[in-house]
């Protein structure tokens, strides 16, 4: 699994970058292989308030449903209205497609870096 | 906890890198690396593979083996012959489901019942709980025998490359087989499910198992897991026991009727005795029956029912979301995904399924009884209220080769209203006539067998004066039976059907003939309702018994839908108290000419059944039909039946170069006047009865069920034009049907020589009669039937009898009778034959050559011509301007 250590990882299995005082927030090639086949994804609306530790939408696989965990609280700058008709995106490649954007970051969870992340994924796996 | 058990597959699972769940107890493959969704669609597009060897094997066997299965499976079990599969349940004392269960008879004295891998155990205690009593066992056979499910529109044709071009089974759904794979023993039944109209599922011993699914991956196969299984399953409406059957979301038993399939799954047949459960289900029922007619009532058997459901929002349901109708809660969702399909375009036949995937968000749901297809829902999805309805189905696979998505609330294209005020319309018409009559007349090379073009003689007479009349006439005893007429001014046609009666008692070699049926559905209608008639005659008191058994040609095997259950039989077979099945069984066919009909095997039919009507006759139809062995066999045998040949098809061969139904021994003959024959589109009724013989009475009910049974108007116009034709064929039958049969066999061979896949045995130069059948590949009959008539070939596509149906054909059908009656002969079936060839095997545009070809050959032969028919056509022709 190639986790690029650019990023920062949450133990519910998101990925964030930070640029200036917008952060990038998606899922992880390790949640994607997990959730199977995703068919669907519910997304907030530009502008709505998100909480770190809290979900901010979901992902469906043919199998079940999974939270979307923010890392960070803040506003929603933007959401990637592509995944909304090709979710499977999120299988395909994880980390070239973003779920949210969020601006006016007030807090951040605690996150992991690549390696430790990696170490993560191996106890769950 | 208990170790998970794993299936002799589990190595070559886990060696693919499936992903392994707990499933019941069992550690089994969820999905392989591909995913769910790819599985899924290769599925439906080609072939997949599915371990099932968890479920429970049970061999029930011993004297008392159907009474004991009887009595604890909701299935009539009488009903299921050796050879057959049935879908069944297991219920309880309160009309629930223990579990829901698969009953296959591979042989005669076992019966393997296949359970849930969950509720193998619980099963077992169960069914012991009531074995005491019958003089039979069960014997759990699961560690012994594995089952690969081999599913998708190619699993027929990668089963036949093991089996060595073996047909796997009937091609009808729960027939089963066994026979050797590649030298391995297999039990194959045609059963599955994931919906596809191609499914099989293969027993094999253990050790087997590995081998025959790499063999299969090889060929092209590929591994699904539990995740594909159960999308697929879900997309076909079918039940999951534990969602759709067992205990609702609050833990209370649902009903067994509350499945769809119950329907088919329950019989209260006499037989059955009181199986277990039997008074509750039948309470279910009555409440079931009170729901679909819409009745009201007292529906506390059944409050809810299992029902298909779409998403009309964005969304996904699952299973035990709520579902509610305004503010009132009305059940809940049983199980509910997002399922894949490939996108088609166009409609009808010519629809194409492209590689375009799609998703819909489809489920089913455990809801109110009363709620109705397109009734408006709403799924409470995590506290959000999203727009449902409840749909009719989510798969339709009634169109083999291919299980159809049914997308909730798809339209057709509308009807384009033509344009124009009426006297445009009719000047287009007339227009568009002419043109169809041109191209079908002298552009067209016409190959449809049951299609004839009547002489210019005929035609005219059909449209002369009497096409507007009436002649109803009956004998009456009272005057000797002599003909009595209702109507003024009828002389003429009174003249007229005296003559065809005349020669068409001599044309079919027949003691009766009744000529005032207006097609051979109508004879055959006539037919079966007199013989109906014939056997209620001395109780005229009770409601009359229907037809039971009758022997006829399967339609699968070419048999003539005119003596079909769903055709001119319906209204006048019984159903077997017995099977709870039409009261038909079928000619057994030689397993090296499936054309032909196996007179041995028949023998035994006969004698088993001791049928009361047996119908010789096909519309599929390359070889004489055995009338003359039957007719000696129930002779012999005393066995009291009535012999009809239904000539539809053959009727202009009838004579000493086919074959005469009525020497051979049949008692009664239809036939349609406009295939072979030479007439305008009518029917025909003989009989052999002598006056003084019993049956006599049979031909005089026949007469009155023509008239007035079955019609009131009997088309004077086309009787004119019969009696011309009747006149031709008496005066041109030796030559011409000498010429239409070497014609066929020459075509045949012909066809053969230049690479086409010729049906029938090639000993007998593949036919006996006008037709000719080429195989073209396993469902392209359609597509390469439409090319031809792009190439002003017109022939029609149907379905081998190892075939599914008709959109699965994968034949041409071709007659020549039309061609030999405008000149063509061996030559010019050799330049046919290249044409055809060209087309169907090099893509090759043939139209010009084709119209060419058929534009040396316009003038009628084997009728009198204008000449010699002189002024007196020419006067009524002048008439009719």
């Amino acid at each position: 699994m190639n986790n690029p250590v650019s990023l920062q990882y949450s133990r519910s299995h998101e990925w964030m970058s930070q640029e200036d005082d917008i952060a990038v927030v998606g899922i992880t090639d390790f949640a994607q292989h997990e959730l199977g086949d995703v068919v669907f994804i519910n997304l907030p609306e530009v502008g709505d308030e998100v909480t770190a530790g809290e979900a901010f939408g979901d992902v469906e696989s043919v199998k079940a449903v999974s939270d979307l965990i923010s890392p960070v609280s803040g506003t929603v700058l933007e959401i990637n209205e592509e995944l909304l008709d090709s979710p499977e995106l999120l299988n395909d490649d994880p980390y070239a497609n973003w779920i949210i954007k969020v601006e006016n970051v007030s807090d951040t969870e605690e996150l992991l870096s690549a390696a430790a992340y990696a170490d993560l994924c191996e106890t769950e796996a | 906890m208990s170790e998970l058990k794993r299936t002799c597959l589990y190595d070559t699972h886990v060696s693919a890198g499936a992903t392994m769940v707990d499933f019941g107890g069992w550690e089994m493959p969820v999905q392989y690396p591909t995913g769910i969704v790819a599985e899924h669609l290769y599925t439906r597009s080609k072939c997949s593979l599915f371990d099932v060897s968890h479920m429970g094997r049970l061999l029930v066997e011993g004297p008392d083996r159907v009474r004991f299965l009887q009595h604890v499976v909701s299935a009539n079990v009488d009903a299921l012959l050796p050879g057959r599969a049935l879908y069944c349940i297991l219920p309880d004392e309160n009309g629930c489901a223990v579990d829901d269960a698969y009953l296959y008879r591979f042989e005669e004295d076992r019966l393997l019942l296949v359970v849930n891998a969950a509720n193998i155990d619980k099963d077992l205690v169960h069914l012991e709980k009531y074995l005491g009593g019958y003089d039979c066992r069960i014997t759990n056979i699961s560690a012994e025998w594995a089952c690969i499910a081999v599913q998708g529109p190619e699993s027929k044709d990668l089963l036949m490359q093991l089996s060595g071009g073996e047909q796997i089974t009937e091609p009808m759904k729960n027939y089963v087989n066994t026979l050797p794979l590649e030298g391995h023993l297999a039990r194959i039944a045609k059963t599955g499910y994931t919906g596809e109209p191609l499914g099989y599922e293969v027993f094999v011993k253990t050790e087997d198992a590995a081998w025959l699914w790499n063999r299969l991956c090889e060929l092209g196969a590929r591994p699904a897991g539990l995740g594909a299984r159960d999308t697929l399953r879900l997309e076909a409406g079918l039940p999951l026991y534990g969602h759709e059957m067992g205990k609702d979301p609050d833990g209370v038993p649902m009903p067994v009727y509350s499945a769809p399939v119950a329907r088919f799954a329950v019989s209260f047949a006499p037989q059955k005795g009181d199986f277990i459960g039997r008074a509750a289900l039948a309470k279910q029922y009555a409440a079931w029956q009170r729901i679909m007619n819409r009745e009201g009532g007292d529906n506390s058997a059944l409050p809810r029912r299992i029902m298909c459901i779409a998403l009309k929002e964005r969304g996904v349901m699952r299973a035990g979301m709520p579902l509610y109708k305004g503010d009132r809660q009305v059940g809940w969702v049983t199980s509910g995904t997002m399922v894949p399909f490939y996108k088609a375009e166009g409609e009808g036949l010519e629809s194409v399924i492209t590689d375009e995937v799609m998703k819909r968000a489809i489920g089913m749901a455990y809801a109110d009884s009363e709620l109705l297809p397109d009734d408006e829902v709403e799924v409470d999805i995590r506290g959000k209220r999203i727009k449902a309805v409840i749909a009719e189905r989510h798969l339709d696979t009634m169109a083999p080769p291919y299980a159809r998505p049914i997308i909730y609330g798809y339209t057709l294209a509308e009807h384009v209203p033509e344009e124009g005020s009426r006297l445009e319309k009719a000047v287009r018409l007339l227009e568009k006539a002419a043109d169809n009559h041109e191209w079908r007349q002298s552009r067209c090379i016409n190959l449809i067998p049951s299609e004839n073009t009547p002489s210019r003689a005929v035609r005219l007479l059909s449209s002369s004066d009497p096409s507007g009349r009436y002649a109803e006439h009956k004998t009456v005893k009272s005057f000797y039976d002599k003909d009595i007429f209702y109507y003024q001014g009828t002389k003429f046609i009174d003249w007229v059907e005296q003559q065809l009666v005349e020669e068409m008692k001599l044309f079919l070699g027949s003691k009766e003939a009744e000529t005032r049926v207006t097609s051979g559905q109508m004879a055959n209608t006539a037919v079966f309702s007199a013989l109906m008639d014939f056997k209620n005659r001395l109780n005229r008191k009770q409601t009359p018994l229907r037809l039971g058994y009758v022997l006829n040609n399967h339609i699968i095997k070419g048999g003539h839908l005119s003596a079909q259950p769903m055709g001119a039989l319906h209204d006048y077979i019984a159903v077997d108290p017995v099977t709870e099945q039409n009261a038909v069984v079928n000619f057994p066919v030689c397993p090296d000419n499936i054309y032909k009909i196996d007179v041995e095997e028949t023998k035994k039919v006969i004698a088993e059944y001791k049928p009361e009507l047996i119908i010789f006759g096909k519309s599929m139809v390359l070889c004489k039909e055995p009338v003359a062995e039957i007719r000696k066999f129930v002779d012999e045998q005393g066995i009291k039946t009535t012999i009809m040949y239904d000539m539809a098809h053959v009727l202009g061969l009838i004579g000493p170069h086919f074959q005469e139904p009525f020497k051979e021994g049949a008692e009664i003959g239809t036939g349609s006047t406009h295939k072979t024959f030479f007439g305008p589109q009518r029917g025909v009724i003989g009989t052999n009865w002598d006056e003084d013989e019993l049956k006599y009475e049979l031909w005089e009910t026949i007469q009155r069920r023509v008239f007035p049974g079955s019609v009131s108007n009997h088309h004077l116009g086309t009787m004119l034009g019969q009696l011309m034709a009747a006149y031709e064929m008496n005066t041109f039958k030796d030559e011409y049907q000498k010429a239409v049969i070497a014609n066929a066999k020459h075509f045949a061979k012909a066809l053969a020589a230049r690479g086409l896949k010729v049906e029938g045995d090639p000993a007998m130069d593949y036919t006996e009669t006008h037709q000719v059948i080429v195989s073209v590949g396993y469902g392209r009959g359609a597509e390469i039937a439409e090319r031809l008539e792009k190439n002003n070939i017109i022939v029609n596509y149907q379905a081998t009898p190892d075939e599914e149906g008709f959109t699965a054909s994968g034949a041409l059908r071709m007659g020549v009778s039309e061609m030999t009656r405008f000149g063509f002969g061996p030559a010019e079936f050799d330049k046919l034959a290249d044409l055809i060839a060209d087309c169907i095997l090099n893509g090759k545009d043939v139209g010009e050559d084709a119209a060419a070809l058929r534009d040396g050959y316009t003038a009628m032969r084997y009728c009198f011509n204008d000449e010699e028919l002189g002024e007196a056509l020419e006067r009524l022709a002048g008439m009719l301007r």
